[in-house]
């Protein structure tokens, strides 16, 4: 369990309207800072600059997925280590294996509550080694 | 056809012996009549001659007893043609040797009565008469010589009597010759006897072989019938399948063991745009199925060829002759004579190209809806659900109202999808179950905790048996408490408010059993066939006001079903309706 509390998130996520209700959410309900990323391409050096303790990534965007884009960070020294959690539209169980093969810390399906996305992530935060 | 071979077994030559002798009885009886108005002729000839001289009484006596006999013989003989029958054979001969004796011993007794009072003229009378009726005698019993030997040893035997103590010496000397007479007759008694019994013989064997032949003629039209019959068939059945090929819309190929068409009906020509004129004569493998098909290729024929076994839903593309590129299934049946060599091969095949792309399009569909769906109902969602949170202050108790409206049916939408999505991966077999033990108290509680909330909005509360057995079921504990929170809404929805929803289980046989029992008015008569069934809803009004996708029933019933068990409901005592399910235990209880 890590030592201090979950306070800065950083979210991928290609849909503005679930980005505007992640910010909400994590930052009016769960007092968190959120860092708001549009465009994978540019997530990694948003990340390197913001230095999250939470990564949140949208499984389908287009041009680079949440798979590539978690492999591409465990690919930069900077972002190796961060633990991810997947926002996924796809609910099957083979899906959800892979995701945890692929090393992301949790999933949060969609469409997820928002009064209740800060107390999962923190909940996924506190069962890190 | 048995019985016939059983009288085919019974050889001709093993003739009824009681036939036979029922046949002589027959010729006895039918000779009688004779035998009866000769004594009573010769008998009355006799008392006229001797009636001029003294003792008159005793020819009285004598003409009586013969009248007594003569009418006990012919009552007798009426007796056997009455009664008509061939069988009691044995009977009736006693009966007639009874009759012989005694027309016998009225001769006989002529002989010793009348004999020694009368002159030389009227012995030399009876004697011819004696002798005579002695002679008679082998003509009316030659089919019995033993009823001849007592008929005959009754008049010879006091005549040479009479004539031995006579005292005149032709007299005796006739009484030594009557016993040489009397042997001679019988033994030509017996000859006749013997040649009666041969021919009644080969009468019956002649009998018995002309319906032989009879019924062996029976047998062959019989025979001859069926097989007629059996042709008939053949030609409706062959032209029945000629039929069912050309009009089928199933391409049909019929080929040697090699592959070569050999013959194809009009769906084939349809599918592939060949005429059957350019097809037979070459192999269905080279000519319809591109080189770099690995499914139905040469290599896969030869072993085919050699395994003989029939083989289903092989799809492979196919080349159609305007070079159009189809999928095709195909089904290969050989036909494998006595020596078991192919005779031929019949392969039937379907253009499946239009279902497969049905299916890639409906998989496309389901995974858009997922998607497509989903991603825009999160920002609905959310964003209600924030602004109903009164994070951002609060609203104005209409606006209040409707955002909480638009919250509730922005969330049936999403279970409606969801329910969709579970039916369409269930019903195409996608769905698959992750199995695991399961305790079955855990997991009532569970159900009870999650819909606790769901129920009070109805009013209504959740009652959990005291002491659920402590029992594992194996299966997919998420399914299972997909299933519970179905059938606990369900009944949520329809109890009355204050009322209670009563959960219980029992373990019987390796099979638990899940009761879910509400109060409510139970199901309507005319919902019950389709409850089961998809958009199942008693009552639209109803579903409106309470929510609900009117699919749950049948997702609950083929999750069941998937993880082995049944779901069904009944009428609950006092009123409502209670839903069970059965599941088979993974281990008996602690």
């Amino acid at each position: 369990m890590p030592t201090q509390p979950l306070r800065r998130i950083c979210c991928v996520e290609d849909d503005d309207d679930i980005r505007r209700i992640v910010r909400l959410s994590l930052e009016r309900i769960g007092g968190m800072t959120v860092d708001l990323v549009a465009d994978p391409a540019v997530a990694i050096d948003s990340m390197i600059a913001f230095r999250p303790d939470l990564v949140m990534l949208d499984w389908m965007m287009p041009g680079i997925d949440g798979p590539a884009l978690l492999r591409k960070m465990r690919e930069v020294p900077e972002t190796r280590a961060l633990p991810v959690v997947f926002i996924t539209a796809k609910a099957s169980q083979r899906e959800l294996a892979e995701l945890s093969a692929l090393g992301a810390a949790g999933t949060i399906s969609k469409p997820f509550a928002p009064k209740d996305l800060p107390g999962q992530l923190r909940a996924i935060w506190n069962a890190l080694p | 056809m048995n019985h016939s071979a059983e009288s085919e077994q019974a050889a001709p030559t093993a003739v009824d012996a009681s036939a036979v002798l029922a046949e002589r009885v027959s010729h006895l009886y039918g000779q009688l009549p004779i035998g009866i108005a000769m004594t009573f002729v010769i008998g009355a000839l006799a008392t006229y001659e001797l009636w001029e001289v003294q003792l008159r009484q005793r020819v009285i006596l004598w003409w009586g007893l013969v009248l007594v006999v003569t009418v006990a013989s012919a009552g007798l003989y009426f007796a056997y043609r009455r009664a008509g029958e061939r069988t009691h054979a044995k009977r009736w001969l006693s009966w007639l040797a009874v009759c012989a004796l005694a027309i016998g011993a009225c001769w006989g007794l002529a002989a010793a009565v009348l004999f020694p009072l009368n002159s030389s003229e009227e012995r030399v009378f009876l004697t011819i008469l004696l002798v005579g009726a002695t002679s008679a005698g082998i003509v009316l019993f030659a089919a019995s010589w033993p009823l001849f030997a007592m008929y005959a040893a009754s008049i010879v035997g006091p005549f040479t009597y009479v004539l031995a103590t006579s005292g005149s010496r032709l007299f005796t000397e006739i009484a030594l010759v009557l016993p040489l007479f009397y042997l001679v007759s019988v033994g030509v008694a017996y000859r006749l006897h013997h040649v009666l019994v041969s021919g009644y013989r080969l009468r019956q064997s002649y009998r018995r072989l002309t319906e032989e032949h009879h019924a062996l003629n029976l047998r062959i039209e019989d025979q001859i019938q069926e097989l007629v019959d059996a042709q008939r068939e053949i030609q409706a059945s062959g032209r029945k399948l000629a039929l069912y090929s050309e009009r089928a819309p199933i391409a049909v190929f019929e080929m040697d063991s090699n592959g070569t068409i050999l013959d194809m009906n009009p769906a084939a020509e349809t599918v592939f745009g060949h005429a059957a004129s350019e097809l037979v004569g070459r192999n269905l493998v080279r000519t319809l199925i591109p080189q770099d098909e690995t499914a139905l290729d040469l290599a896969w024929w030869a072993d085919f060829a050699a395994q003989r076994n029939p083989e289903a839903g092989i799809r492979t593309r196919c080349l159609r002759r305007d070079g159009l590129e189809i999928v095709c299934e195909f089904s290969l049946t050989p036909l494998v004579n006595e020596a078991q060599d192919i005779v031929s091969v019949i392969a039937q095949c379907r253009d499946i190209t239009q279902q497969l792309e049905a299916e890639r399009i409906k998989k496309e569909f389901t995974s858009t809806l997922s998607h497509e769906l989903r991603t825009p109902l999160t920002s609905i969602i959310g964003s209600l659900q924030l602004i109903n949170t009164g994070m951002f202050g609060e609203l104005d108790q209409d606006a209040a109202e409707l955002a909480l409206v638009a919250e509730r049916n922005a969330q049936r939408l999403l279970d409606l999808i969801n329910d969709i999505l579970d039916l369409e991966r269930i019903d195409s077999g996608r769905l698959s179950l992750h199995a695991e033990d399961v305790a079955l108290d855990e997991l009532l509680q569970e159900s009870v905790v999650l819909n606790r909330a769901y129920a009070e909005r109805f009013g209504v509360r959740l009652r959990l048996q005291a002491e659920p057995p402590k029992v594992v079921v194996h299966a997919d504990r998420r399914r299972l408490l997909q299933v519970m929170t179905n059938l606990i809404s369900n009944a949520a929805k329809f109890s009355p408010e204050g009322g209670h929803v009563e959960l219980s289980a029992s373990c019987t046989n390796a099979r638990v059993q899940v009761s879910v029992e509400d109060r409510g008015p139970g199901i309507p008569q005319e919902f019950r066939s389709r409850i089961f069934g998809r958009f199942a809803q008693a009552d639209s009004a109803l579903t409106r006001k309470k929510g609900g996708t009117g699919l749950g029933l049948a997702i609950c019933k083929r999750l069941i079903e998937l993880m082995g068990g049944e779901i069904w409901y009944a009428d609950r005592e006092g009123g409502g309706t209670s839903f069970h399910f059965k599941l088979p235990a993974a281990a008996a209880p602690d």
